[in-house]
């Protein structure tokens, strides 16, 4: 960790999901912190904070790149902004297209190099996500970060996406003055956060491949705000892993969630997650899942330890006690 | 697991007596905030192990294990055996040997070939009793905790060679002497005898086993394994960790001599086995 860093300014990308609105929150709580720009795609009126004091709220399409310039090099170098968070994902695996690759990935390139050639702005922090590593038998079960990322082709596109948008920031680093902070972070086990485990849990059913039960690791929202908040602060860069403070596995995450585990026969359960999706609309899909419901993958965060020294310390309230 | 950790407990009351259970409870292990480490071990599991395995090491191969005082009772530590018998009970032997002869009481960590923890049930209930699959990161990572690791140096081809080949070691692979220099770890050998006459077999089949996601699939003689007695000599601690610095870990010659003098140490413990039994089921 460094020494007392400056107060910060900072840039709230997708303030309207839930991490970006609790981030928001947390961010107007923070001393260090002495302003905040909220970015959202709705309208501003509808943003729940939007008169607080310290806070300005702007609306704008990520896709729509000149009306991004118009707000990087208008309302936040008015404001000087210098830290720029980046939450923004399409959390939906079912939109797939240009569109949502826009949203995803160009949205990721247009702000780097805006805030690379930006007056004001010297750090940009980008949410990642454990969806970008790569899980099979031969891997290790720790995921440094080091560790493969899923290039597959095969790959659905919500995967793809993050594992490009998470490159594109990688490739720019140590490039220029512009800090870039990639944070892999745990599947946040809460609804609107692009949770696939958490769409899978809202049946009262959940079926699991049968001889199997996987180590996962899981998040909640208030870790994974600490974090973004967190690496705010300091002049560190790199990218780094961020595990939620519940490690565990499958079966009891579906035991503490109020659910019943079934056993089923792996082969089967595309076919019945497919037909779930197309009967009640719910998004999980085993198939871009199935590798984690079958080996073991849990993030390592010594390096996020070490370096920017956050350690999980909310564990998930869960419905059902231990 | 298909069942909680309250079955496996329930059934460690049914079967264990009050001191495995309590030594299970007291085992050391990373909690990782669910009662489970990060690698899937339970210690709930950890009993269930003993209430398997146990019948196996009293009465079906009377294991007979010599020297535990070399075996370190803290911090990381490399144990290094001959493998062989088809079947991986020298694996389940030296586990439950380990964890009833250390006070306090040590799970030694099986490193596996990467099939094994992918396998339906049998993988799973493995790692919850402490098995992690072969990789690299998570051998370093159970070192880096101060896990003490049980590795096979012959690998595969160990457990599966045809019985005319019997205690004769197989080619030692150098990533166990590595991992000791790079972390600190004193590499412990250890001599297993016995295992050779279990499941003899003259050939195997690699069509069959691709069929079941092995490698090679042995075809044994008989139908189960037979009730040899296992003996089980732990020999001296080779101190890697104060002959070497962890830079050294990456001088090919350094850790291919570790390698060969793990091999010498676990020869001479097998052939000192094989002069001491009276019989292969004595």
């Amino acid at each position: 960790m460094s020494g007392p860093s400056p107060k910060r300014r900072v840039m709230v990308t997708g303030a309207g999901s839930p991490i970006g609105e609790q981030l928001v929150r947390r961010l107007l709580d923070d001393s260090r912190v002495e302003l905040i720009l909220a970015v959202t795609g709705h309208p501003v009126e509808s943003f729940p904070l939007n008169d607080a004091k310290r806070l300005t709220v702007f609306q704008v399409d990520l896709v729509k790149t000149r009306r991004v310039h118009h707000l990087m090099f208008g309302l936040a170098k008015e404001l000087e902004i210098d830290v720029v968070i980046h939450t923004a994902l399409h959390s939906s695996a079912a939109d797939e297209g240009d569109k949502v690759h826009a949203y995803n990935v160009d949205s990721v390139r247009n702000l780097i190099s805006l805030c690379e050639r930006h007056p004001t702005i010297n750090r940009f922090i980008l949410r990642s996500a454990s969806a970008v590593y790569q899980v099979q038998r031969d891997l290790p079960v720790l995921i440094g970060e080091e560790h493969p990322l899923n290039m597959s082709g095969h790959a659905p596109q919500w995967v793809r996406d993050r594992v490009e948008a998470d490159l594109t920031a990688c490739v720019r680093m140590g490039l220029g003055s512009l800090q870039i902070v990639v944070l892999r972070m745990a599947e946040v086990l809460a609804p609107g956060t692009g949770s696939q485990l958490y769409d899978y849990l809202q049946s009262p059913i959940c079926f699991q491949p049968a001889g199997f039960d996987p180590m996962i690791n899981l998040m909640s929202i208030d870790d994974a705000v600490e974090a973004l908040s967190a690496a705010c602060h300091g002049n560190e860069q790199g990218v780094f892993n961020i595990p939620g403070a519940d490690t565990l596995p499958v079966s009891v995450s579906i035991q503490r969630w109020g659910r019943i585990g079934i056993p089923a026969i792996n082969a089967l359960l595309s076919p019945i997650y497919r037909v779930r999706r197309r009967l009640t609309g719910h998004d999980f899909r085993y198939g871009m899942n199935r590798r984690w419901f079958i080996y073991s993958g849990v993030l390592d965060g010594q390096r996020a330890e070490q370096v920017l020294g956050h350690v999980p310390s909310h564990p998930i309230d869960w419905p059902v006690p231990s | 697991m298909p069942f909680p950790p309250s079955i496996a407990e329930a059934l460690a009351a049914l079967f264990l007596d009050d001191e495995a259970r309590l030594r299970a409870q007291n085992i050391h292990f990373l909690d990782a905030g669910h009662g489970y480490d990060a690698f899937g071990l339970h210690p709930s599991f950890v009993a269930l192990g003993e209430v398997l395995v146990s019948p196996l090491y009293d009465k079906y191969f009377r294991v007979r294990s010599f020297d535990h005082h070399h075996i370190p009772t803290t911090g990381p530590a490399v144990l290094a055996a001959n493998h062989s018998g088809n079947l991986p009970m020298d694996g389940m032997l030296i586990w439950l040997d380990v964890l009833r002869n250390t006070t306090p009481p040590r799970v030694a960590r099986p490193i596996a070939d990467h099939f094994v923890p992918s396998l339906p049930y049998l993988g799973t209930l493995f790692s919850r009793g402490g098995l992690v699959g072969g990789s690299r990161g998570n051998a370093r990572s159970l070192l880096d905790a101060g896990e003490m690791l049980m590795i096979f140096p012959e690998g595969v081809p160990g457990i599966v060679k045809s019985f005319k080949k019997r205690y004769q070691l197989q080619t030692f692979r150098e990533g166990h002497a590595e991992l000791a220099i790079r972390h600190g770890a004193p590499i412990v050998p250890i001599g297993v005898v016995g295992g050779e006459e279990q499941l003899p077999s003259f050939f195997s089949s690699r069509r069959l086993g691709k069929l079941f996601g092995i490698p090679t699939f042995p075809i044994p003689v008989v139908p189960v394994p037979l009730p040899v007695r296992y003996y089980l000599y732990y020999g001296e601690p080779i101190p890697v960790h104060e002959e070497f610095t962890s830079a050294d870990a990456d001088d090919p010659r350094i850790v291919g001599e570790v390698a060969e003098r793990v091999k010498a140490a676990v020869n001479v413990l097998v052939q000192r086995g094989l002069d001491e039994r009276p019989g292969v089921f004595q």
